[in-house]
């Protein structure tokens, strides 16, 4: 994985020892809250209901076992020994006291990590897709060009002040992990007929109170060309994107509106002044960012030995079927680390389990780890031989559910209780239907369940197969349901059910819908393929009719 | 008001003009709009002027009218709106333009190292406390990711 020299380093520290000044002067009264807000939030700091929320990056979503240790002590030494992890590969700690952070931002500045820029009106965290470099279908590893993205968004002097945040995303496969149709940018690595490596864009997705799917603005950007051609977009964003209403200051709006053919005119009379200068990138300068991304040293060997394990208990062939997948070097397997265990939060983990987690990363998986988009951790690169002590380790730390991809491994943003945008609560919600479904969930399939307590949309409710909603209605708590949303491949947006429902029924209602999904599907066929095939009528008829 | 040049507190040649104070003398800053209005006797008159610009003004409206002033001074309507970042630096490294750029309005000390990165040479602080404040931020950082403005 990267590693930080002497340069990263010195930035950072640099970073923690201004914003243990700016702290200081608030505290003193010397700036303002309005004028220290976006200060510390592009040091990844909100103030929430309860008490500050610090959002950390994890840049590509890639940490070594020392980072998740670090994340253990931060979680007990200064929060409630426990942190979430989110959607967009950063872990939140709900319960920092202010004038702690800088110490936190120092802590983490020991292990290579911060929180710069994951809040704020500037170029957030540059996500990825979490098996990068070891699934068998990539292209190219996304990861080098991610690290590349992160250095040249990091204190950029010209995008500290858009008019909003924006999120870029990365993916090197056919298939779609990173959710990239729904990011202000999305990138596509590609090669083209003679190998060169290049970048589809896509520009303009997002989810939140305006949902859209980005739309390709350039079909092939060379590799070189990359950070002038993302500099030209934020450019034509930055002078623009619109500030007088803050719903609609994302690039989406501004391609909606300016229209993309003319949008791209603009980026390109940008790109032209641009391209081929400082911003170029040298073949040895993306070698020497490449070279941190080597193949691990993977050994010779076979699955003989799973093979037996597989015949000695049913409980591990469930959860080798439901939560690891295949690997591109023969005799290893990608483990899923299930952070939707029953009476859960989704993606909280405690400090306990990031120490046995470290441990297990160092002892099986080559002491790194991933986060993913759907909120849970992987280790991707254990020796099938491996699986069943790993399984054993992973059972007693109640990291084993055997829930990856089905309806219990939601996603969910923390929602009313800890969050200040939120309408309605979502992690009730999300332990009614655990409880509801625990027992059910492998035979109900693959679906994917996404819930949001408020229409910002953190949760990714649009593109939910299953979506849920938190909405005020004159101070109660309502649900609105979509169905048939995506974010692989083709992402596509849920479409509405009918009208919101009252919160004591959601579940019941979830319920109807699978019910009517199971009483509906062919052998096999997942719950996306039979909505597709009979329509949303079957499930409203249900849903609406029982309540 | 206490200006920064090129990194330290200086003295100021240079004046806003008021319109409704008359016509302008040497070394006034003028707004976009009286010099387009005036624009013909403003060339005859001879006069070093600066001008005066919003952050969000088009590019293309003031990239004409450069060679004729000495300063561009860029206004921060908000401390928040970051287009005056974009505005200069499309003036350093699209127009070249050589003589002094300079932030007016809301501008934190807290932005000053940003500000010069992209081409600012001048600030403009409030008080000599956030001037004095602005310096001590500028060399808060002794290493970049981007490259040096042009």
């Amino acid at each position: 994985m990267y590693l930080y020299n002497e340069f990263d380093q010195t930035l950072v520290n640099e970073r923690v020892e201004q914003f243990r000044d700016q702290t200081k002067r608030f505290l003193n009264g010397k700036l303002t809250e309005e004028q220290f807000r976006p200060l510390r939030l592009m040091n990844g700091l909100y103030i929430q209901t309860h008490a500050p929320m610090l959002r950390v990056n994890i840049p590509y979503g890639l940490l070594s076992s020392k980072q998740l240790r670090m994340f253990a002590h931060i979680a007990h030494k200064y929060d409630k020994d426990y942190g979430h992890f989110t959607t967009r590969q950063n872990i939140q700690f709900n319960w920092p006291k202010l004038e702690q952070v800088p110490d936190i931002l120092s802590d983490l500045a020991s292990v290579q990590m911060h929180a710069i820029q994951s809040s704020g009106n500037c170029i957030r965290n540059t996500t990825c897709d979490p098996l990068a470099g070891v699934c068998a279908d990539e292209i190219v590893d996304p990861r080098p060009y991610c690290e590349i993205i992160r250095q040249w968004s990091t204190l950029h002097p010209e995008f500290s002040y858009l008019p909003r945040k924006f999120k870029i995303a990365v993916s090197g496969s056919p298939k779609d992990r990173a959710a990239t149709e729904v990011h202000d940018i999305g990138l596509h690595v590609k090669k083209d007929t003679e190998g060169n490596i290049g970048f589809e864009v896509l520009v303009g997705g997002g989810l939140g109170r305006t949902p859209v799917i980005g739309q390709t603005i350039a079909n092939f950007i060379a590799e070189a060309d990359l950070l002038s051609y993302l500099e030209a977009i934020l450019r034509t964003y930055n002078r623009f994107g619109r500030r007088d209403n803050k719903y609609k200051a994302r690039i989406k709006i501004l391609v909606r509106e300016t229209g993309l053919d003319i949008f791209k005119e603009q980026v390109e009379t940008e790109w032209a002044l641009l391209r081929g200068k400082k911003l170029t990138l040298s073949k040895q300068a993306i070698e020497r960012v490449k070279d941190h991304f080597n193949p691990l040293s993977y050994d010779n060997t076979n699955d003989n030995a799973l093979e037996k394990h597989l015949n000695t208990s049913g409980v591990f062939r469930q959860w080798v079927k439901q939560n690891t997948t295949s690997h591109k070097q023969a005799g290893y397997r990608i483990v899923f680390l299930s952070l939707k265990a029953p009476n859960t939060p989704p993606g909280d983990v405690t400090d306990l389990q990031m120490n046995h987690i470290a441990d297990l990363a160092d002892t099986y998986s080559f002491g790194e780890l991933r986060t993913t988009h759907d909120q849970n951790l992987a280790l991707t690169d254990v020796k099938s031989s491996d699986l069943y002590a790993l399984w054993q380790q992973l059972e007693k730390h109640q990291l084993a559910t055997p829930n990856i991809g089905t309806i219990t491994d939601m996603i969910c943003c923390p929602g009313l209780d800890f969050c200040s945008l939120a309408n309605a609560s979502s992690i009730d919600i999300a332990q009614g239907i655990t409880d509801r479904f625990k027992d059910s969930a492998i035979d109900t399939g693959k679906i994917s369940l996404k819930m949001s307590g408020c229409m910002n949309g953190c949760g990714h409710h649009s593109i939910g197969e299953i979506g849920i909603l938190g909405v005020d209605k004159k101070g109660e708590q309502w649900y609105q349901l979509t169905l048939g949303g995506s974010d692989s491949h083709q992402s596509k947006l849920g479409d509405r059910l009918g009208k919101a429902i009252a919160k004591e029924h959601v579940v019941d209602a979830i319920d109807d819908i699978i019910h009517i999904y199971k009483l509906n599907r062919n052998d096999g066929e997942d719950f996306a393929n039979t909505l597709e095939r009979i329509g949303l009528q079957p499930f409203k008829d249900k849903v609406y009719d029982a309540h | 008001m206490t200006l920064i040049k090129n990194n330290s507190v200086s003295g100021d040649a240079w004046h806003h003009h008021i319109a409704e104070q008359g016509l302008p003398t040497n070394h006034d800053i003028v707004s976009l709009a009286y010099w387009l209005e005036n624009k013909t006797t403003l060339i005859k008159s001879g006069l070093i002027l600066g001008l005066l610009v919003d952050g969000n003004e088009d590019f293309e409206t003031i990239e004409g009218e450069l060679t004729h002033f000495s300063l561009i001074a860029i206004n921060f309507p908000t401390f928040a709106d970051g287009r005056g970042y974009s505005l200069a630096k499309s003036l350093r490294e699209k127009s070249n333009y050589a003589h002094e750029i300079r932030a007016v309005g809301d501008i934190l000390p807290d932005q000053a190292l940003y500000l010069t990165r992209v081409g600012f040479d001048a600030l403009e602080l409030p008080t000599k406390e956030h001037a004095g404040l602005a310096l001590d931020k500028l060399s808060e950082y002794s290493v970049f990711y981007q490259p040096e403005i042009a």
